[in-house]
C-alpha cells in the first residue's frame, strides 16, 4: 500500500515533468539560432562574477563572510571526521578502488545520479527553472533507455545535455532563506543549517527511499554511493589537508564558496555529477 | 613612383610593428606564454626527477614571475595586517608566501602530465581582468580554472586563481586570519615555514 502511493507520486512527477519538457522544447527552439551567443553570454557572466570579488577591500565581511558560532564544537567533529576518513573511509575506498575498474565505478556513479533525477527535477521546478527541468527529464529518459538503466551518459555524450544539479538547499537559497550557521556534522561533513534542511528534504524526493522500505538499507545505499563518489575523486580531501595551514578553515571557506556559487549561478562550475 | 610607394608601405609596416611592441600585452597575451613555458619546463624530461627539483622549480618560478604578481598576492592575502607590519616583515612574508604558492600551485601542476589549457574568454574591468580557461587532462573531466589579473607595476599579472567558485587567495586569507587571531604575525610565519618544510622531500616528476 505504502509503496503504491509512492509510485503514484512518482508517476505524477513524471507527468508534471512531461508538460515542462514541452515548455523547454519551445524555449530551446526560440533561442536555437543563437546558441553561440548563449555560450558567450554565459562566459561573460562568469567573468563578471569573478571580477566582482572583494579581495581588495580590507574588511570584507558582508555576504562573503561566514557565521560559525559553534566553531569549537565543529572543530572537534572535524577531527573526528578526519580520523574516520583515515581509519575507515580511506581503507574502504582503497579496497573498493582495487576491486572495481574506473570505468565500472564511473558507470555506477552515472547510475546513482540518474536515479536521483527526481530530486533535481523537483528542485529545478521549485526554482522555476523550467527549461532546466526539461533538460533533467530529457537526460533521465535518454540515459534510462539508451544509457542502459542510466549506467551510461549518452545524454551528455551524444546530445550535449549537461546535468542541471539542483538540491533543496539551493532552492531555499533561491527563495531567500539565509544559510544559517555553519555546521560540521559527524560523517556528513561540512553543511550549513540550510544545507542540512535541504539534505533532509531531498531524501523525500529520492526514489530509493520509496523502493527500499528499510531506513538501514537506504543508509547503506547512500554510504555506498558516497564511497563510489570518493573513489572517483580520491585526492580531494588529502590535497586540501596538504595545501592548507588550517584545514578546518580551508574546508569551511571552500564549502561556502562552492555552495554560494552553486546557489547563485552554476556558470563557474563544470557540470559533472561525478565530481565531489 | 613605384619605389616611393613600396618605401612608404614598408615604413608603415615598420611603424605598425613598432606600435604592437610598444602597446603592452593584454591579460591573455601575458598568461598564455607564461603558463605554456611553465608546462614546457614541467614536461621537460631533462629536468625530471627529485635531484632536479630545485633547479626545475627555480626555472619555473622565474617564468612565473612574469605572469604572477606575488607582491600583490602577499599584500591581499594579509588584508589589514599588511598595514601593521614593517618593510622587513613584508619582504620576509612575501618570500615565504611565494614559496607556499610555489609548493601548492606548481606542485599541483607537476602532478598533471600532458595537460592542455584551453583559453575561453577574457574580460577587462578597469585595472582588473578575468581570464577563463579549461584545464584538460587525459582521462579526467576538464577543470575550469579562472585567473584574475591586475594591471599594476607595468603589466597584467595574476593575483588570484579561482577554481569552481573557490578562490585560492580568499581561502588562504581566511586561514591566515584565523591563525593571526590566535598566534599573531610571528605565529603565522612559523606555521608557513613549517608547511613549506613539509614539501621539501616530495616530488611528482
Amino acid at each position: 500500500m505504502k509503496t503504491r502511493n509512492y509510485h503514484i507520486i512518482f508517476i505524477l512527477l513524471l507527468f508534471v515533468g512531461f508538460s515542462c519538457f514541452g515548455c523547454a522544447r519551445q524555449d530551446n527552439s526560440n533561442s536555437a539560432p543563437g546558441t553561440v551567443t548563449e555560450v558567450q553570454e554565459e562566459s561573460d557572466d562568469v567573468l563578471d562574477m569573478l571580477l566582482s570579488d572583494d579581495l581588495f577591500d580590507d574588511d570584507f565581511t558582508s555576504d562573503r563572510g561566514y557565521h560559525d558560532p559553534w566553531e569549537p564544537l565543529n572543530r572537534v567533529v572535524f577531527e573526528f571526521n578526519d580520523t574516520l576518513y583515515y581509519w575507515v573511509l580511506n581503507p574502504l575506498n582503497k579496497a573498493y578502488t582495487a576491486a572495481l575498474p574506473w570505468d565500472l565505478r564511473y558507470s555506477i556513479g552515472n547510475f546513482v545520479n540518474n536515479i536521483a533525477a527526481p530530486v533535481r527535477l523537483v528542485n529545478n521546478l521549485l526554482q522555476w527553472k523550467i527549461a532546466d527541468a526539461g533538460v533533467v527529464l530529457s537526460r533521465f529518459l535518454i540515459n534510462s533507455t539508451l544509457g542502459v538503466y542510466g549506467f551510461g551518459d549518452p545524454a551528455l555524450m551524444e546530445f550535449g545535455l549537461e546535468p542541471k544539479p539542483e538540491d533543496f538547499g539551493q532552492t531555499l537559497g533561491v527563495w531567500g532563506v539565509g544559510e544559517g550557521i555553519y555546521l560540521c556534522l559527524p560523517v556528513l561533513g561540512p553543511l550549513t543549517v540550510r544545507g542540512t534542511a535541504g539534505f533532509a528534504a531531498d531524501a523525500f524526493a529520492h526514489p530509493m527511499v520509496y523502493f527500499i522500505d528499510s531506513l538501514w538499507v537506504s543508509g547503506e545505499y547512500y554510504a555506498l554511493s558516497r564511497v563510489n563518489l570518493l573513489s572517483l575523486n580520491p585526492d580531494v580531501y588529502e590535497e586540501l589537508k596538504k595545501y592548507s595551514l588550517d584545514p578546518y578553515v580551508s574546508m569551511r571557506q571552500a564549502y561556502l564558496d562552492y555552495r554560494r556559487t552553486l546557489t547563485n549561478d552554476n556558470v563557474l562550475l563544470q557540470r559533472s555529477d561525478n565530481r565531489l | 613612383m613605384n619605389m616611393l610607394r613600396s618605401l612608404s608601405t614598408s615604413l608603415l609596416l615598420i611603424f605598425l610593428c613598432g606600435f604592437t611592441v610598444l602597446a603592452s600585452p593584454g591579460p591573455t597575451e601575458v598568461l598564455k606564454p607564461t603558463l605554456q613555458e611553465m608546462i614546457d619546463v614541467i614536461g621537460d624530461p631533462a629536468l625530471a626527477g627529485i635531484e632536479q627539483k630545485a633547479s626545475r622549480r627555480k626555472k619555473i618560478m622565474n617564468i612565473a614571475a612574469k605572469g604572477f604578481n606575488f607582491a600583490e598576492m602577499s599584500k591581499l592575502v594579509l588584508g589589514r595586517t599588511w598595514k601593521k607590519i614593517d618593510q622587513q616583515q613584508r619582504t620576509d612574508f612575501e618570500q615565504l608566501f611565494t614559496k607556499l604558492l610555489q609548493n601548492a600551485y606548481v606542485g599541483k601542476l607537476e602532478g598533471y602530465a600532458g595537460q592542455k589549457i584551453e583559453y575561453k574568454a577574457e574580460r577587462i574591468k578597469g585595472k582588473k581582468a578575468a581570464v577563463s580557461t579549461l584545464l584538460k587532462n587525459p582521462g579526467s573531466p576538464p577543470l575550469p580554472v579562472n585567473y584574475l589579473m591586475i594591471n599594476a607595476d607595468g603589466g597584467w599579472r595574476v593575483y588570484d586563481i579561482n577554481i569552481e567558485g573557490v578562490s585560492l587567495l580568499r581561502n588562504y586569507r581566511e586561514q591566515f586570519r584565523s591563525i593571526l587571531r590566535k598566534d599573531k604575525f610571528e605565529g603565522l610565519i612559523k606555521v608557513i615555514e613549517e608547511k613549506n618544510e613539509s614539501f621539501e622531500n616530495e616530488d611528482f616528476r
